[in-house]
């Protein structure tokens, strides 16, 4: 892992805190994201118009959508996966109006995926509030043959469309949603190191 | 910095006090191309002391034959635009920078709201070839404070069609701004150039409404206040410097021979900033460039529009 933050390119994500200014707000979560949503509703919730768009991780064993249902009597709306909160959100869209927050927390994956649909109306992710929960898992684009592997937990990992083991590099593209992965053993061919999980 | 040597080929009187000068170069090459809301400063050398005024190129972006700047006379200024009304005619030579843009058109919007108040009309004459050029979406608001004083009025109604809306002061007609930022859609960008009192009830409104900072875009072109005297030493070449009340830092620094960066001239760009050594007394800062805090501090100053009241001022240069 290249340590720290000294590379530009790699996101920052910080905790969901309600915007003082506004004349709405839209927040936007999936799976373990639930929590950043318990958090944010914890504290005094603004006077505007909130919209709040959920899915759980079907796959999880841990479930938010009965707890945020009780909490957040309206402008609630569950979806049934990630993909169709992505579907609600872009029905939304076209009603917003400048001046409308916007909050995400969910995997990594899942924050930049809304940031493309908010990109498509001129939202630029540096005005967005973004919270990663749950897991540190990346996704990983390979610079040879173009592949994005989604979940990747490991700081080596095995292309799934060249098969080349790729060091997984903290450059970020906001553009994929995924960080580089450029082959390990290009000047070595088969020195190969230990994979380590260090995106748990 | 490098300039352009220019000749006046017209001038025309638009209103009361505001003249249009059209720029060729003098060796009859054609200009260096530019983008809307760009600006150039024009020297002028009067009685032997020079003065540089930015003004907006407000000609089409497409036409690189001539720069078309717009000059509005202001009695009780440091002279730059008395002269401009008074001494510049036809066949006078001057000389320019070449153009920069501080106030371009967001590529990332997805519709432009134009604010002009008055002689701040001139940014956005070349904005609007480029955003008609382009097919933007857009709207212009223009306040001005009387018939007279309608700048423009006609070719913007030429250029713009129902996307331009004008707004007389003395018929009582007012831009509504809170009005107009309430209902605009996700990726609006609004621009303003006019008075200060106008910019700052913009940032203000839009700051209200949640606008992130970077949709809000302004442009103003303080003229460098005068003030007391002082002097300047500059620590890396010994230059000592008096700066008379009636002059900006940066000009007395380029008086005396000294050659300190600039581009707007207008405590905007953050290009002329200058870390201060040490200061007998306290800085009036004038720009819009630092920010509260950088200004309290006090280790930059930026000369084109801020100057000290103290005895002496070293900065790093
Ligand atoms: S020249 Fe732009 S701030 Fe001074």
């Amino acid at each position: 892992m290249e340590r720290g933050y000294w590379i530009r390119s790699k996101p920052l994500y910080d905790s969901l805190v309600w915007k003082q200014h506004a004349t709405g707000h839209v927040v936007i979560a999936e799976g373990e994201g639930g929590i950043a949503v318990l958090k944010l509703f914890q504290q005094m919730c603004p006077r505007e118009p909130i919209k709040l768009l959920f899915a759980d991780d079907t796959s999880a064993t841990k479930k938010y959508a009965d707890i945020i249902t009780k909490l957040v009597p309206e402008g609630l709306q569950v979806c049934e996966s990630g993909e169709a909160v992505l579907a609600a959100l872009r029905e939304q869209l076209p009603d917003c109006l400048m001046g409308t927050q916007f909050y995400v927390a969910g995997s990594e994956a899942f924050i930049w995926a809304v940031i493309e649909e908010l990109k498509v109306y001129g939202v630029q992710d540096r005005n967005v509030e973004k919270e990663l929960s749950g897991t540190l898992a990346r996704s990983v684009y390979c610079v040879h043959c173009k592949t994005t592997d989604k979940d990747v937990h490991h700081s080596i990992h095995q292309c799934s469309g060249c098969g080349r083991h790729l060091f997984v590099r903290d450059h970020f593209s906001r553009r994929l949603g995924a960080y580089m992965g450029v082959m390990v053993d290009a000047e070595e061919p088969g020195n190969i190191p230990a994979a380590e999980e260090i995106y748990p | 910095m490098s300039v352009l040597n220019v000749k006046v080929a017209e001038v025309e009187q638009v209103t009361e006090v505001v003249k249009h000068f059209t720029l060729v170069q003098e060796n009859g090459e054609p200009l260096p191309r530019f983008s809307g809301g760009s600006h150039v400063v024009v020297s002028m050398d009067i009685n032997g002391r020079i003065h540089r005024n930015p003004y907006s190129l407000m000609g089409s972006t497409a036409n690189t034959d001539s720069y078309h700047i717009s000059v509005r006379k202001q009695e009780n200024s440091r002279g730059g635009s008395v002269y401009m009304h008074e001494q510049v005619k036809p066949g006078s030579t001057l000389q320019i920078t070449y153009p920069t843009n501080l106030f371009a058109i967001s590529k990332l919007g997805r519709r432009h709201i134009l604010i002009a108040g008055g002689i701040g009309i001139t940014p956005f004459m070349s904005q609007i070839s480029d955003l008609n050029r382009l097919g933007y979406d857009y709207e212009l608001h223009y306040a001005y404070r009387s018939p007279e004083h309608a700048a423009f009025r006609e070719q913007l109604q030429e250029m713009c069609g129902d996307r331009v809306h004008f707004y007389v002061d003395s018929e009582d007609e007012r831009l509504d701004i809170p009005d107009l930022l309430s209902h605009q859609p996700l990726g609006t960008h609004v621009y303003i150039c006019g008075p200060v009192p106008m910019v700052k009830a913009l940032h203000l409104h839009a700051k209200n409404l949640g606008w992130p900072d970077n949709h809000v875009h302004s442009e103003e072109f303080t003229a460098p206040p005068s003030g007391d005297e002082f002097t300047v030493e500059l620590a890396l070449s010994g230059m000592e410097v008096t700066v008379p009340g009636d002059m900006s830092m940066l000009e007395a620094m380029e008086e005396a021979g000294a050659e300190p960066p600039f581009l707007c001239r207008g405590g905007a760009c953050g290009r002329c900033e200058l870390e201060v050594v040490s200061c007998d007394g306290v800085i009036m800062h004038n720009d819009h460039y630092l920010s509260d805090h950088e200004k309290a501090e006090g280790r930059s100053i930026m000369p084109c529009v801020s100057r000290a009241k103290c005895s002496k001022l070293v900065v790093n240069l």
